[in-house]
């Protein structure tokens, strides 16, 4: 293959990802009010399009149209820069994910992956910790109080959920062998998905995840009754908006991951037994892939309208005292499992 | 002096006094319809029945005369019972139409009905009918199933008016107030009836659904209507004069004031004719200015002539303030030595009663605070002669419609070269002035009028100005006044930009030596008491509400 | 009574949170098929009991006399000096007549003071509850608004004579 050739497919994967991730977190920003609304026995927005289903595109034109407002005691370029960031971290990380297996079309082998990269799992952890930054540089150039307290929380709590995370995906490591996204798929084939064989890490990284989004129960950096609205506090308009949207993208970003680490990724189990052509078996993986995202945003989003937020320190006690010794729990069972298997 | 004992209270009495009025005299009401200081005695409401020891059966108190040592009770279980039992006798018949009665607030049945009646009634009965609205005379509107029948009213024309115009007719239940065959009720007092029927029966025609009674504020006044100075209450709603009532002053007015000047003194006040800001005269039109032009204009047009070509004319219907203050310019810093006021007597106009002919209320007060020719000076007649023979260039009218006062004058007027009048609304006068100052009338300004016995009587302001506000200015406070603002129709009241005649005297003056210094017109009052003997040893507060006798007067009693 | 329970008296099933998590999920799961209980208003409205206490109206009579005679009580007995009334006389029995009925919607606190005074039952507090405006002026309501036929009203004046 020609440099030219990779260059084309890759900047047309690239922007089919980014297209779809744009199109998909405003459509999740959509469900969540509408997920929300059916958990309050409401009826949720109704009113832009049928059933609200151009809601999301009043959002944005709202946002748009606001006034950017910057404090007088902010430090204006870092405070430009956050939800820059913020939004380049939430889209980058994207490029490692795999939703399919190689294809073939119109002969060119095709990685439904923007990048194959040996390493994308250390690729994707030194991501989401340049994520920290977004945050904590927001709280700390709004020159206020409550987006301040709500960066500190934020480096404090993702640095803590961090090495739970960390030790969560060295057992999936040690299992595949590998680095590769779609190394750890494969590894994962039939009924061999992680989630069934190291349970405790699955739920360690699960709640991890969670808590790198900064979503409920975990999102003490915003924590409207206490800091008014956390790092994002003296943000309007667009820049606002880049927050909000990298929100969720990160959602996107941690269901992917968590399908890819622990649900199988495209994997349908048993599905090369039933004979059928190549095509429709890349597909119908492909769509599993797409489900098993759908069904982990809801999830999401459910826990969200279920759970209180902790209390500051209980995130800490949960970080520390529960997760980290639970997730070395799990490398242990994994290193047994390794030991017996071979 | 004899006492008796009035609720375990020792009450002195002079001899022939009856218990209601001795208790009167020391403050204790007792219940009355029918019963008023200033007639004769009727007895037939029997409200006043009250339990005197040691007689056989209760007794009115209107009637009955003190006697030594006589113990009264006025609440004792048996007078309350005689008393709930006559109030429930006077309702059977009452129709129950407080709503649409004007005289609910101030209605002595309603009040009585709340303090000494049991509150329902076991009369289920039709109530009698009888003739409701009836014109009994120009002014008064009499409602036949309101009457109680306390021939008030009927004893007023009697006594008082001297003119008998009502009587009873009918018997029983059916008992009804007419005027007698070919009369009707139109002695000049005829009003005051509205004022002493306790019950809404006799209604004023001129204020009836103006305005209920507690919506209004009152302020204690004085009738501008003639010499007599009968005290009034302004009544006030939304800065608007609504009516005028009489308000007691043995030495004065009593209890009554009459027709003329109840309906005919206030109506220019709320009149759309008022002068509201100062007007100079440019190429033939009148244009509203400001205060500080006109006082400069109008200084220099008088610095224009020599004092002998000047002449000042006050009023009667001045304040003693205003009409001092307009001497002590003309006399000081003009030089002037023409200076009168003319006076508005109607000859014949008299009664004994308390009618005069002079129908200015300050006649006395304007002369003594200096509104009169200086030795070598002219009358008042003289000075319109002077004026018709060009000798005078320049006059200065204060408050006076000389042309509404003969309308000869005004060709008198049109020689002059300059005329400056003080006037609160546009007349045939104000029609030839060169500047106009806006008058504040009298129901406006604080200030003192002195009647035909040398009675002296503050006037206070019950309508406030442009400049004024009722609050600062301690005026009386209605509910609407306290509450209202300026996005409340009725808070955003109609207000004049008009001053008091001293008031813009002195800023007349000080734009040359700024010498006039007072900041109200009780300092322009001290400084009266001090230059003019006559007024020695008063003050405003001496003044009080029922006024004071100057000291030249004091043994001439001309009531 | 039974014990109040502490944080430390929480069952081992409690203290591991996972149960009571999914029982919380549950909750909020099952909710998500319940109807909703929103109300869309400009299309649905509320149609109040006869208990609501709408913008206050007058009854206007089948032969469409006012059955306000001007007292002017409700004026009176208002706290925010919503209500002002000119009374003017007339040749009908009632001789009195409101020459002129203001109602400052602004002002008005829909105590529902103005209704209970009113010793002819003609200010009625009514169901309307639709009042919006974009200035001053709008906010005062006149005669021509206010009069209302009586046929409208007499819920609440069957509440009314009920409870008063």
């Amino acid at each position: 293959m020609e440099i030219l050739q990779i260059a084309v497919i890759t900047l047309v994967k690239i922007l089919i990802v980014v297209t779809l991730m744009l199109l998909t977190v405003s459509y999740l920003v959509y469900f969540e009010r509408k997920i929300s609304a059916w958990a309050q026995n409401r009826v949720g927005p109704n009113r832009v399009g049928p059933a609200g289903l151009l809601q999301p595109f009043a959002d944005v034109f709202k946002l748009l149209l606001k006034e950017d407002i910057v404090p007088f005691a902010a430090t204006k370029s870092i405070h430009t820069l956050a939800p820059m960031l913020a939004l380049f971290v939430a889209f980058t990380t994207y490029a490692v994910i795999p939703i399919g297996p190689s294809v073939e079309i119109f002969g060119y082998k095709v990685d439904l992956v923007v990048a194959d990269v040996n390493m994308g799992i250390l690729y994707i952890l030194a991501l989401t910790s340049v994520g920290v930054y977004a945050i904590t540089f927001s709280g700390w150039s709004s020159g206020s109080k409550y987006s301040l307290l709500g960066g500190v929380r934020s480096s404090a709590q993702m640095i803590s959920y961090e090495i739970s995370m960390g030790f969560s995906i060295a057992g999936v490591l040690l299992f595949a062998e590998s680095l590769r996204p779609v190394a750890i798929v494969n590894a994962q084939s039939g009924l061999m998905w992680n989630a069934f064989v190291q349970p405790i890490g699955f739920i360690t990284f699960v709640v991890a995840a969670f808590a790198e989004t900064n979503r409920l129960p975990f999102d003490l950096p915003e924590a409207e009754p206490e800091l008014v609205g956390g790092y994002h506090t003296e943000y309007s308009s667009m820049k606002f908006a880049g927050f909000f949207l990298a929100e969720y993208a990160n959602m996107i970003i941690a269901s992917a991951m968590i399908i890819t680490l622990y649900l199988g990724g495209w994997q349908v189990p048993y599905i090369e037994k039933l004979g059928l052509p190549d095509y429709a078996v890349v597909l119908i993986q492909v769509t599993a892939f797409f489900v098993k995202m759908g069904v982990l945003l809801f999830f999401i989003i459910w826990v969200r309208w279920s759970l209180p937020r902790f209390r500051y320190d209980q995130l800490m006690d949960l970080g520390w005292k529960v997760m980290f010794p639970l997730s070395l729990l799990n490398l242990i069972w994994v290193a047994i499992l390794i030991m017996i298997m071979n | 002096m004899s006492s008796f004992i009035l609720d375990g209270k020792q009450i002195e009495f002079k001899q022939g006094q009856t218990i209601i009025q001795a208790a009167a005299d020391h403050g204790i009401d007792i219940p009355h319809f029918c019963w008023h200081p200033s007639l004769s005695i009727s007895g037939n409401c029997r409200v006043c029945l009250v339990e005197v020891e040691r007689m056989p059966k209760l007794v009115i108190a209107c009637s009955t005369l003190a006697a030594e040592g006589m113990v009264v009770h006025t609440n004792s279980e048996k007078t309350l019972a005689a008393r709930n039992a006559v109030m429930e006798f006077i309702l059977i018949n009452h129709p129950l139409d407080c709503p649409i009665c004007d005289e609910a607030g101030e209605c002595k049945l309603q009040d009585y009905a709340y303090q000494h009646s049991v509150g329902e009634s076991r009369f289920t009965e039709e109530k009698m009918h009888k003739d409701k609205r009836v014109e009994l005379g120009p002014h008064v509107m009499f409602d036949g199933e309101r009457c109680i029948s306390c021939s008030r009213c009927i004893r007023f024309c009697d006594e008082i008016a001297g003119e008998p115009q009502l009587t009873f007719v009918q018997r029983g239940d059916r008992v009804t107030i007419v005027t007698y065959p070919g009369k009707e009720l139109d002695n000049p007092y005829s009003l005051n009836v509205t004022d002493i029927c306790p019950v809404g029966a006799l209604t004023n025609r001129d204020f009836r659904f103006k305005a209920r009674v507690w919506d209004m504020s009152s302020t204690k006044s004085v009738c501008s209507g003639c010499a007599r100075g009968c005290n009034t209450d302004i009544w006030v709603r939304s800065n608007e004069i609504l009516r005028l009532t009489p308000r007691h002053n043995e030495e004065v007015n009593s209890y009554w004031m009459c027709d003329e000047g109840r309906l005919n003194t206030f109506k220019h006040v709320n009149s759309e004719s008022r002068v509201s800001g100062p007007q100079i005269k440019r190429d033939g039109k009148l244009n509203k200015s400001n205060w500080d032009e006109a006082y400069a204009a109008a200084f220099g047009e008088l610095k224009s002539y020599t004092k002998d070509e000047i002449a000042f004319i006050g009023s009667a219907a001045s304040t003693c303030e205003d009409n001092y203050i307009l001497a002590k310019f003309a006399k000081t810093v003009i030089g002037a030595k023409h200076i009168d006021f003319p006076r508005h007597i109607k000859a014949g106009d008299q009664d004994n009663i308390l009618i005069r002919e002079d129908k200015t209320p300050n006649a006395l007060g304007a002369e003594l605070a200096g509104i009169r020719p200086a030795a070598d000076g002219l009358t008042f007649h003289a000075i319109m002669k002077a004026v018709d023979e060009g000798r005078i260039k320049a006059l200065y009218v204060v408050e006076e419609d000389l042309v509404g006062l003969n309308p000869a004058y005004k060709e008198t007027l049109r020689k002059l070269e300059l005329l400056i009048v003080h006037a609160s609304n546009y007349n045939e006068t104000t029609e030839l002035a060169n500047i106009i100052f806006p008058a504040a009338t009298y129901a406006e300004k604080n200030g003192t009028w002195v009647n035909f016995q040398g009675r002296i009587q503050r006037i206070r302001p019950a309508v406030t100005t442009i400049e004024g506000d009722r609050s600062l200015d301690n005026l009386a406070m209605s509910r609407l006044d306290k509450f209202g603002t300026e996005f409340d129709r009725w808070g955003n009241v109609k207000k004049m930009d008009a001053r008091p005649v001293w008031k813009i005297i002195s800023g007349l003056a000080n734009t040359q030596s700024g010498k006039f210094r007072y900041s109200t017109s009780e300092d322009v009052f001290n400084e009266l008491v001090k230059s003019v003997p006559d007024f020695s040893g008063l003050d405003y507060d001496v003044i009080g509400e029922k006024g004071a006798a100057l000291k030249k007067f004091v043994n001439t009693k001309t009531v | 009574m039974a014990e109040k329970k502490r944080l430390k008296d929480l069952s081992f099933w409690q203290k591991i949170y996972i149960p009571e998590i999914i029982n919380g999920l549950g909750i909020t799961l099952s909710n998500m098929f319940k109807p909703s209980f929103t109300m869309e208003y400009p299309e649905v409205k509320f149609e109040p009991p006869a208990s609501y206490r709408g913008r206050p109206v007058l009854a206007l009579e089948e032969n469409g006399e006012e059955r306000c005679v001007a007292c002017g009580l409700c004026s009176r007995v208002c706290p925010a000096l919503a209500i002002e009334v000119q009374a003017g006389e007339t040749d009908r029995e009632k001789e009195r007549y409101p020459e002129k009925f203001e109602i400052n919607m602004l002002r008005c606190i829909f105590c529902g003071f103005c209704e209970e005074v009113c010793p002819e039952e003609a200010i009625i507090m009514s169901k309307d509850y639709e009042l919006a405006f974009t200035n001053r002026e709008d906010a005062i309501y006149g005669k021509e608004k206010l009069f209302v036929p009586v046929s409208q009203l007499q819920d609440r004046i069957q509440f009314l004579r009920e409870r008063k």
